[in-house]
């Protein structure tokens, strides 16, 4: 199949192996005839059979070609129109009318929009819009092939537009006006889409014109005419044609000359005249002479540097002239004047440009106005003094360059000032200044040019500007690239009694914050608002004073501050740590002086945050905020801060600034050493009073009072033991006693004594509260005795001390024995029965008046060398192993049998001076073994023990 | 038709035919009076003024071409006063305004032959650039426009009066001539019709002041 296009129609045709679709069948019923010859189903074939038959009969049909038509042909159409087209079939009775269909490149026409003309034709009718598709195809239905498909392109469009507003210009070429001349018209914009075709026409007398317009959407055309027609009448329309319609536009009838646009005058000049200061002549050329254009003229002026032209009104000028006077200028000022012309009647022709400029000064005249006296007050620098500047601008009406200016101030006399301009300087002049100015001040000026002088002013500075009332509500605001100033009158009841004088002017001073520049400018009473005219810069601070004058007498002034232009800070804050504490910290920041500011500080913005943490703190704070306290911080932490100042237009943040808080409070930590102190102090205060009031008993018990063996002497021991009678004997180890105790049973010793007697058991009690004779504290931990023993069992003194502090001080005299320490065991040990023992042991104690220690063993032992060196071994050291003891007692039982409670126990308490031989012996065994130092707390108590006499 | 039926009405009061036909001549006197008045007002500003500003502009640039040409070809003012009877004499003849601008007409119609004639004798000797051929293109063209502007002027202020015609039978022009006769041909025509360009515009100065500011008859009415 291809498909083919002529004259914007298409056909298809069906190749000729798709119009032999029998074959196959033929093919497949040889195939199915062998094979069912092979299965021999008869059934089957019969079946193929039908279906070939079928078959058959549609390849007739597909294989004939209609011929479908579709009319018109390439049609164009309208968008938003309804468009009818008609699909016929040609030569043939297979298919009516009924089985045509239309449709797109990719959709089928509903059947609703087909209107059947006849057997063989059907219209369709379909509304153009501009996403119809631009192919329309129409076929036979029953042909399963697209051979028989008839399509045609549809041209979408619109007719042209009416062209509009015509209008014709012909500019001046030399001395004459072009031949050419250019027409433009509007349109509505919409583009036709296909191809329109646009002429201009131009007809004048027996002349017509036509220029025919290629570019269709240019709406711009130029006719070139063999010559201008001037004084003749001409015609101009556009005419536009498409395919689908045909517009013709107004005919624009008028004269020709209509359409003239001449060149401006030239050779314009000024002319000044001395004797008219306030006029300036104007002459210029036509620029073609009046034959073709009849021209009028119009004259515009302004000062030079204003942007602001002044138009002569136009019936002094439409005329045909070529000067005129400018009157009411003003003198000694420079003027740029223009002037335009056209064709003279009212609503023809254009204006032309305006012409070059004509610039000439108006001659001088004497000042019309007084000129502008102000004062300024300074500061001496280091010094306290004022100092007064007069200064003095031009009159407004100076009508000449102003040479001198005449001063008088207070009762001086006049003195002249010679002004040297160059013409950049300011315009305000000093004249002089008046030191410490006080009281009233008077001052006269009067301004002179080259032709005269001008009206006198004269300025008065009150004692006390409070009589004059200020003005009200002062504000100002940026307009426009402007500064503007508005006030309200002043209350002249608030000051108590009427100004004596009546307000005649206002003066709007302005300091510049930038470099302290001062001017000021002139408003008449009535004025209430003004735009400031000096040249003010953008982002700088500027102090603005309204003053108002009373008959030259200048009264309070009030004064804001104002910026032209705010702009984002320049420099930010820089911010710094004031204080520093565990959990707070004081910032404080400082900004860049008010003068250097590029606009108003509307608030402060402080962040603080830690290194690890996302949020940030912001606190904003006003503008007049210069520190904050941050309270909330934690200890020994790490934060970052930061303040931001901003104004209207914008910020600026300071760098970062890093402070890490105190672990203590500088409080806490004083607190807590002067409390530790103090509590020092106290306790030192208090051991000492405890230690004054107390000194006796700790003297006695830290420093005890030694006595002197040499005094010792006891009164009364016993009846049947005289020591006074037998005094010992030196050298001899009579009265060395040594004291066996079994340190495993020392407990059960003393218990055993303890059930004896109530006397024996308050006396135990007494030693547990030491009190008794002996250490308690033997007796309740007998290994750290031996320990400390046997470390100061190196030290001699020590020895001795410890030998001194188990020193009795008990002067207890027991009648019967002392610690069950009964004269009788020695008979019961020897085999005595117990009722025998105690009615021998009924011994009877004296009390003994002496305070000397019971120790007469060691009073005898000190004065023989041997006993004294046993003495020392034994007394700290006389805690003897039970194994040792034992050995030792067993070696000395041999003097004797023991008795069975002597068995097993640990106390044994023998003495006498047989024994001496065996305590010796036993205490070179005790002495001799390696664990003797660890039963040192035994031999220690025992030690305390060592003075009792056996009884 | 309402006239028809008042003019019984008007009749039956009078009972006088004399007075009623009176009556009826004074109405149609005053109803034409108005109707030309009104006519003249209307159309006899425009149409003239713009004639006499193309016959002064016509003017001007007859006399700079003449200047031109005698500057080109060198030529004497006395070869430009000779006589030729071909060429048309500037003299309007005429009593009345509407003779005396179909005379204009009628003349400017004559002179347009030989301007033709002048600018093809002239094209031969020019260079197509020279000045002198444009000048002369640009005062035959705007002559043509004139006699149209005349014509049209003339039928504006005499409308009843026949449309003015070119004379009678063929202008009559000049035999084949050489150069020097070119020359001094191509000088007597544009100075015949630079005169007739005074006369043109002195006579429609003339008629402006006739015409326009003629009162209208019925200002009483």
């Amino acid at each position: 199949m291809s498909l083919f296009i002529q004259n914007g129609t298409w056909k298809n045709q069906g190749g000729p192996q798709e119009r032999s679709s029998g074959r196959p069948c033929s093919n497949y019923q040889a195939r199915s005839l062998l094979d069912m010859a092979m299965v021999l189903l008869i059934g089957l074939l019969h079946r193929l059979l039908l279906a070939c038959l079928v078959s058959s009969s549609l390849a007739f049909s597909a294989e004939y070609t209609f011929d479908v038509n579709i009319l018109p042909h390439s049609p164009v159409v309208e968008i938003g129109k309804n468009f009818t087209a008609t699909c016929s079939l040609a030569n043939t009775s297979e298919a009516t009318a009924d089985d045509l269909i239309w449709y797109y490149t990719s959709k089928i026409i509903p059947r609703e929009h087909y209107n059947k003309i006849n057997t063989s034709a059907v219209n369709v009718t379909i509304t153009i819009t501009s996403e119809t598709p631009s192919r329309l195809f129409c076929r036979v239905n029953k042909s399963k092939d697209t051979k028989d498909t008839y399509g045609i392109e549809l041209h979408k469009g619109y007719p042209p537009e009416r062209p509009e507003n015509l209008s014709c210009v012909a500019l001046q070429v030399d001395k004459r006006i072009s031949n050419n001349v250019t027409c433009s018209w509007d349109t509505r914009k919409r583009a036709t889409l296909i191809e329109t075709k646009t002429s201009l026409f131009f007809s004048s007398g027996d002349e017509e014109k036509e220029k025919e317009i290629k570019d269709a959407d240019k709406h711009r055309g130029t006719v070139s005419l063999s010559i201008f027609p001037h004084h003749m009448n001409a015609k101009v329309w556009v005419v536009s044609e498409n395919k689908l319609g045909k517009v013709k536009s107004d005919v624009l009838e008028t004269e020709a000359d209509r359409f003239a646009k001449t060149n401006p005058p030239f050779n314009v000049v000024a002319i000044s005249e001395k004797q008219f200061p306030e006029s300036l002549l104007i002459n210029w050329s036509q620029p073609i002479e009046k034959v073709y254009v009849k021209l009028i003229y119009q004259i515009r002026y302004c000062k030079h540097g204003s942007q602001t032209w002044s138009e002569i009104p136009l019936e002094d000028t439409a005329r045909e002239i070529q000067s005129f006077r400018l009157q009411y200028l003003r003198p000694y000022t420079l003027y740029i004047t223009q002037v335009r012309c056209k064709m003279y009647r009212e609503g023809f022709g254009y204006w032309s440009d305006w012409s070059r400029n004509a610039t000439k000064m108006t001659p001088e005249d004497k000042p019309k106005s007084k000129p502008d006296l102000w004062r300024t007050i300074n500061n001496t620098e280091g010094r306290n003094r004022k100092t007064m500047h007069i200064l003095c601008k031009d009159p407004e009406l100076s009508n000449g360059r102003i040479r001198i200016f005449k001063v008088k101030m207070q009762s001086l006399p006049w003195k002249e000032v010679v002004v040297n301009r160059t013409g950049s300087e300011d315009l305000a002049v000093d004249l002089g200044q008046i030191q410490d100015p006080r009281g009233i001040i008077f001052v006269e000026v009067i301004a002179c040019n080259s032709v005269g002088q001008s009206p006198k002013a004269s300025l008065k500075i009150p004692r006390n500007q409070h009589q004059f009332p200020p003005v009200n509500k002062l504000v100002w605001k940026s307009d426009k690239g402007q500064l503007l100033i508005e006030w309200q009158t002043p209350n002249v009841s608030a000051g108590g009694s009427p100004p004596k004088h009546n307000l005649t002017e206002y003066v709007v001073q302005w300091v510049s914050g930038k470099d302290g520049k001062m001017d000021w400018q002139r408003e008449n009473r009535s004025t209430l608002k003004t735009f400031i005219r000096g040249d003010l810069e953008n982002f700088i601070y500027y102090n603005i004073s309204v003053y108002p004058i009373y008959s030259d007498w200048i009264g309070q002034p009030v004064t804001i501050p104002a910026y032209l232009e705010q702009g984002a800070p320049s420099h930010p804050p820089s911010i710094k740590l004031e204080y520093l504490g565990s959990n707070n910290a004081k910032l404080v920041w400082t900004d860049i002086p008010q003068e250097k500011q590029t606009g108003f500080i509307v608030n402060y913005t402080l962040y603080y945050f830690t290194l690890n943490e996302s949020d940030v703190q912001v606190i904003t704070l006003p503008a007049n905020t210069y520190s904050y306290h941050l309270k909330t911080l934690s200890s020994n932490t790490k934060y970052l801060t930061k303040v931001k100042s901003s104004t209207i237009k914008g910020s600026a943040t300071s760098p970062e600034h890093m402070f890490i808080t105190a672990k203590y409070a500088p409080g806490e930590v004083k607190g807590i050493v002067v409390g530790a102190c103090l509590g020092f102090l106290f306790l030192l205060l208090g051991i000492t009073i405890l230690c004054f009031y107390k000194w006796q008993s700790i003297e006695s018990k830290w420093w005890p009072t030694i006595p002197n063996p040499e005094n010792s002497r006891i009164g009364t021991w016993t009846p049947d033991f005289h020591l006074k009678n037998d005094p010992p004997k030196e050298s001899t180890l009579v009265d060395v006693s040594v004291v066996e105790v079994d340190t495993l049973d020392g407990k059960s010793v003393f218990e055993e004594d303890k059930a004896g007697l109530p006397l024996k058991k308050d006396k135990y009690l007494s030693e547990e509260h030491s009190s008794g004779i002996g250490d308690s504290s033997c007796m309740s931990s007998p290994r750290q005795s031996v320990s400390d023993s046997s470390h100061s069992s190196d030290e001699g003194g020590d020895l001795g001390e410890t030998a001194a502090g188990a020193v009795q001080y008990s002067s207890v005299v027991a009648s019967q024995g002392y610690k069950g320490q009964n004269p009788n065991a020695a008979a019961a040990a020897h085999g005595q029965p117990p009722q025998q023992q105690q009615q021998q042991t009924t011994p009877s104690f004296s009390r003994s008046e002496s305070t000397q220690p019971l120790l007469e063993c060691e009073d005898g032992g000190g004065d023989t060398p041997g006993s004294s060196g046993q003495s020392r071994l034994l007394s700290p050291g006389s805690g003897y192993r039970s194994k040792a003891l034992d050995h030792g007692s067993a070696r000395c039982a041999e003097g004797g049998p023991p008795g069975p409670g002597e068995q097993g126990s640990a106390v044994l308490l023998r003495f006498w001076p047989g024994d001496q031989a065996c305590q010796q012996s036993g205490a070179q065994d005790a002495a001799e073994s390696p664990e003797f130092l660890e039963a040192m707390p035994a031999s220690h108590c025992m030690t305390k023990l060592v003075g009792y006499r056996p009884q | 038709m309402i006239g028809h039926m008042y003019f019984p009405l008007l009749l039956q009061p009078t009972k006088s035919f004399p007075s009623a036909l009176l009556s009826l001549l004074l109405v149609m006197a005053v109803h034409s009076s108005r109707t030309v008045s009104l006519s003249r007002s209307q159309n006899c500003g425009i149409p003239l003024q713009q004639s006499l500003k193309l016959t002064r502009l016509i003017l001007k640039e007859s006399v700079e071409l003449i200047r031109t040409y005698a500057s080109q070809g060198a030529m004497s003012e006395l070869f430009c006063k000779s006589s030729s009877s071909e060429v048309p004499q500037p003299k309007i003849s005429g009593l009345e305004p509407s003779e005396r601008l179909l005379s204009v007409s009628s003349i400017l119609q004559s002179f347009l032959p030989h301007l033709q004639r002048v600018l093809e004798q002239q094209t031969d000797l020019q260079s197509p650039s020279s000045r002198l051929l444009t000048e002369l293109s640009n005062v035959r063209n705007r002559s043509t426009s004139l006699a149209s502007v005349i014509s049209c002027l003339y039928q504006n202020l005499f409308p009843n009066l026949p449309a003015p015609e070119p004379a009678g039978g063929p202008t009559q022009m000049p035999p084949p001539q050489n150069i020097f006769q070119q020359k001094v041909y191509g000088c007597v025509v544009l100075r015949r019709f630079k005169d007739f360009l005074l006369n043109v515009a002195r006579e429609l100065r003339t008629l402006k002041s006739r015409v326009c500011r003629m009162p209208p008859a019925n200002t009483l009415f």
